[in-house]
């Protein structure tokens, strides 16, 4: 009995082995981004097409902009990501700290990329935005700019904001009668940080914080708020699904641009910088922008006027009435502002 | 003795209703999982089985069981090993500073196991055992061998001695004695000490956040994915799958047990029970 | 003195778990400790500045040599792409230290000797002699400065302890939440649990042992799963709202989700059972005797209770107490899953400065002080509970 117990050990423990062991062989492609309906469509039009074209394997996952995983991966010399979506200022930190791979650009093509479009260590993807909405069927006439979202009386209900202060600090400053030309100005100085913290502290009660681009719609959704500053994507997505339930204010639109960059250290950077000269290519963005409301970084496609009468979310066509997330600004004052919204919030 | 009978009364009703607290959220999972909705709420609007059907063909949900179970195996085969001899060589020798030794091998049990989880992410960065099985499966079998090394210490207490002295005496030399009197009498509590250190890592969280990358997501880490990302209902499919394993660990737990006492001296009269 | 051949034996055998425990668990400890007080980034990354600093006086400013080291080794810093660490590591000790440093990287071609002017030139605060003396301290090995900020204290630009900003002082407020929701939770745990031990152990075998199965259910059922459970129970349109809607309780649905009552009841949900458990184990082993001999003594039933159960009792209400207080201070999941951000506990700030704002010495300073309040638990409750051992809870 004992021989047989020993050789069921064994022949675990070997299984074991080999399962671990498999793990670890020579991967494919591997390219992150936010998730969503985006990326879904991403996966048909851009990753999966690239295979197709170029023949070389793609997998696709999901994260939540924690660079964490990133910064661990490039210390331990095992880096396992090697493109990724990432957003402006934690690019252009990731460029300063060295783990992100400077953009090839013998590789690709930058000029196909609008103002603004390119940074040293990245490719420019598609805008994206932030605006409120609320479900115009439950409610019929909601506030319209932020000074009227602070206006619990005449719009009482809860209220939801990005868990963090880029995007969320600006809007207080908004609501508070700051011009949109003046709002970096007045926030890089200590009292219009704390202007911007007295004026959310007059509704923190009312507030519920979002950290996933699911939640705004979901919490609007179910009723467990009645407004929300959420991704236009995703609010065009479940207008699309549920009928306009939800009216794009665009005169709140807050804007920034996502960008592709290699991971330091990964074995298939080469693939990978080939990979997003193509991904970044009018052609397959103008088949995405045919499913999913995108507002690409590429000149052509965006200047293409079939997209924009397809998609009202396309940005590039509401960005006069947004206000464009200081990418420089979040640089520099980012870790700051974070530590005082994390503790301004904690209280 | 109405007040007694009246007390008695109250507190057999409070215990009911702590009860019903204590297992009705578990309960309510089940229905949940059913649901032919697309919220996370109840009651359900019709019942369906779509969300089991997501998780046995998402390849994400399917990563995630075949990497809890071949952790947890791994997990329970290390631990209960390494677990197991330090149990027979603390029970063995004769030195002073036994509990010390018991208690510094326990630590990770009094560690807060964020504490443990960063500990292991730092270090494990170091030389790459981050984002890998292999990384996972120490972690695991650092966290559970406390368990296995108390279960089977225990065990080894209510062992009765002069079994081994009588087998001597009816020849057997002491390794003998060891395989074919000890072990087969212990192997219920080392049984028990696997399967805890089995459950130990199968429900384990807070240190595959830190450790795990996307490809070695366990189950309850795919789960926590779900509850902050996607927020559908098949999370309460991987819920429900996760209680049937608990409740056959508890099952298979108390049998061996059971066992573990029937083959200690039945009729010890210090036995509590 | 010989080595029984029995305690070579032993030894051999606690050797691997030994091994093991040191190498993966007392090692990574020390790593962390390392990581709380490791000051790296000057040195590393501006080794000639930090020679060219090291005969300074700290008054006036510096030669001319730091200055032109400086300038070169910000530019070489920023080509490598190594400028991110040192930048932030500076920017955390002084805000606004990170824009200073990237500008002057940038600007290395418009930079040329004599740097010294050329420096105080392109950025006024070059020429101040404490940014100069802050530089200089942080070319040593180790620093206080994260262990300081967990405890809303801070280091002045020339080294002097101070106390932190008001709008970044959250962590002594963090540790005093942690402590009282983690005593409320004992607490409710305690009361909630005595009486359902005490009527488990007065049933008899066959329902005492379907109370503890039912008890054993959610114990050996993940936290993960239970806590899962509340998140939809308590949501605006889920069950408990709907109850208490339909039994006229209120007029309309309660938010309980994201806020302290959510995490209250989570909490004392999954650490119940850590409290039954052994109280039963240990009110099954009073002898009824001893509660006979009372009331033929002439106690009423509430003396008998007050004078000798509840001492007999103690050792099980400390060891369930104390290991419910010791779980819940180091609670992760529940918090973060049903609490709102005025909940959260000092875990999850370790997983946000590592996982979020990649502040790993912030992180492992909390976590340092997390586990040393920790050890003065286990202490005290040895001293409080003779012969308490971890492993005096079984299932």
């Amino acid at each position: 009995m004992q021989s047989k117990f020993a050789s069921t050990l064994l022949a675990l423990a070997a299984a074991a082995a080999v399962a671990v062991s498999g793990a670890a062989t020579a991967r494919d492609l591997m390219i992150v981004g936010f998730g969503g309906g985006f990326q879904d469509n991403a996966r048909k039009h851009l990753f999966q097409a690239y295979e197709k074209a170029s023949g070389v394997k793609v997998k696709d996952d999901v994260y939540n902009g924690e660079m964490a995983k990133i910064y661990s991966m490039v210390k331990a010399g095992d880096v396992t990501w090697d493109v990724v979506m990432v957003e402006a200022p934690e690019l252009v930190r990731g460029c300063e700290d060295g783990i992100f791979d400077k953009m090839d650009w013998s590789v690709v093509k930058k000029d196909k990329f609008i103002p603004g479009g390119t940074s040293t260590c990245g490719a420019g993807a598609v805008l994206w935005g932030l605006s409120l909405f609320y479900d115009q069927t439950k409610i019929k006439n909601g506030p319209t700019t932020y000074a009227e979202l602070w206006d619990t009386a005449k719009f009482p209900g809860k209220r939801s904001f990005r868990s963090t202060p880029k995007g969320t600090l600006e809007i207080a400053l908004l609501a508070d009668g700051v011009p949109a030309a003046d709002v970096y100005k007045v926030l890089a100085t200590p009292a219009g940080q704390q202007r911007a913290f007295a004026k959310l502290d007059k509704i923190k009660p009312q507030i519920v914080w979002w950290k996933s681009g699911t939640q705004p719609v979901q919490l609007v959704g179910s009723g467990e708020v009645a407004y929300a500053v959420g991704f236009t994507g995703r609010t065009v997505r479940a207008n699309a699904e549920n009928g306009d339930k939800y009216p794009l204010l665009w005169k709140t639109l807050l804007y920034s641009v996502d960008y592709w960059a290699v991971v330091k250290g990964s074995p298939n950077a080469k693939e990978g910088f080939k990979m997003i000269d193509w991904i970044t290519d009018a052609k397959p963005l103008l088949a995405l922008a045919e499913d999913w409301a995108v507002s690409p970084a590429n000149k052509e496609a965006a200047a293409n006027p079939k997209i924009a009468v397809k998609n009202p979310g396309m940005l590039s066509s509401h960005v006069a009435d947004g206000l464009f997330i200081d990418t420089e600004f979040w640089v520099q004052n980012g870790e700051d502002l974070e530590a005082k919204f994390n503790a301004w919030v904690a209280k | 003795m109405t007040t007694g009978n009246g007390l008695a009364l109250g507190l057999r009703t409070f215990t009911a209703i702590v009860l019903v607290f204590l297992l009705a959220p578990i309960v309510a999972v089940f229905p949940l999982s059913f649901s032919a909705g697309e919220l996370l709420t109840l009651p359900t609007p019709g019942y369906s089985l779509r969300w089991y059907d997501d998780f046995f063909t998402s390849s994400k949900w399917l990563l995630a069981t075949r990497n809890s179970f071949v952790v947890g195996i791994a997990t329970a085969i290390l631990a209960t090993f390494l677990g197991t001899l330090a149990a027979l060589g603390i029970y063995l020798g004769r030195f002073r500073g036994k509990a010390f030794l018991v208690a510094m091998l326990a630590t990770p049990m009094v560690v807060p196991v964020v504490v443990t989880a960063i500990a292991m992410y730092f270090a494990f960065s170091f030389v790459g055992l981050n984002n890998t099985l292999a990384g996972l499966i120490v972690a695991h079998t650092i966290l559970s061998v406390p368990y296995v090394l108390i279960t089977v210490l225990a065990t080894l207490q209510t062992f009765d001695r002069t079994l081994l002295r009588a087998a001597a005496t009816l020849g057997a030399p002491p390794p003998a004695a060891f395989r074919r009197v000890l072990l087969p009498l212990i192997a219920p509590g080392v049984a028990t000490g696997a399967l805890f250190a089995f459950a130990t890592s199968f429900d384990e969280l807070v240190v595959a956040i830190f450790v795990a990358g996307p490809q070695q997501f366990t189950l309850p880490r795919q789960m926590y994915a779900g509850l902050r990302e996607f927020l559908s209902p098949t999370i309460a499919s991987a819920a429900v799958l996760l209680i049937v394993c608990s409740l056959f660990l508890l099952a298979a737990n108390e049998y061996f047990r059971a066992r573990g006492k029937a083959r200690t001296a039945p009729d010890d009269p210090a036995e509590p029970n | 003195m010989a080595i029984s051949r029995n305690n070579l034996l032993a030894a051999a055998l606690i050797a691997p778990l030994f091994a093991v425990v040191v190498a993966s668990f007392i090692v990574p400890l020390a790593v962390t400790l390392w990581t709380a007080i490791g000051n790296p980034e000057v040195r590393e990354t501006l080794p000639r500045t930090t020679a060219a600093l090291r005969g300074w006086n700290g008054s006036d400013l510096p030669a001319e040599a730091a200055f032109a080291a400086v300038a070169a080794e910000l530019a070489q810093a920023q080509e490598s792409q190594s400028i991110g660490p040192l930048a932030r590591r500076l920017n955390f000790e002084e805000p606004g230290l990170r824009a200073l440093l990237l500008k002057t990287a940038r600007a290395k071609d418009r930079l040329s000797a004599p740097y010294r002017t050329s420096l105080v030139e392109l950025d006024a605060r070059w020429g101040d002699a404490s940014l100069w003396r802050l530089i200089a301290r942080n070319a040593a090995p180790l620093t206080t400065l994260y262990l300081l900020r967990s405890l809303d204290l801070t280091l002045t630009p020339d080294g002097k302890i101070a106390t932190a900003p008001a709008d970044e002082s959250i962590f002594l407020a963090l540790f005093a939440r942690t402590f009282v929701i983690s005593f409320w939770v004992t607490v409710l745990c305690v009361l909630l649990g005595y009486p359902v031990a005490y009527t488990l152990s007065t049933l008899s075998t066959r329902w005492a042992n379907v109370g503890m199965a039912l008890v054993l259910i959610p114990f050996w059922t993940s936290i993960l799963v239970r806590t899962t459970a509340w998140f939809i129970l308590l949501q605006r349109e889920g069950p408990v709202n709907a109850l208490l809607l339909g039994l006229g309780i209120v007029d309309a649905p309660v938010t309980m989700i994201f806020t302290r009552f959510a995490v209250y009841i989570a909490m004392v949900h999954v650490l119940l059972p850590f409290v039954v458990l052994p109280l039963y184990s240990v009110m099954k082993g009073i002898n009824p005797a001893y509660l006979r001999a009372a009331a033929s003594l002439g106690a009423p039933p509430w003396k008998r209770f007050v004078r000798v159960y509840l001492p007999l009792t103690m050792p099980g209400v400390a060891a369930g107490g104390l290991m419910v207080f010791m779980l819940a201070v180091g609670f992760y999941i529940t918090p973060v899953l049903v609490g709102g951000p005025e909940d959260q506990m000092v875990s999850y700030f370790i997983a946000f400065f590592t996982n979020q704002t990649i502040n790993w010495g912030m992180a492992a300073a909390l976590a340092c002080l997390l586990l040393a309040m920790t050890a003065i638990l286990v202490v005290v409750a040895r001293l409080i509970v003779p012969g308490f051992r971890l492993g005096s809870v079984s299932p």
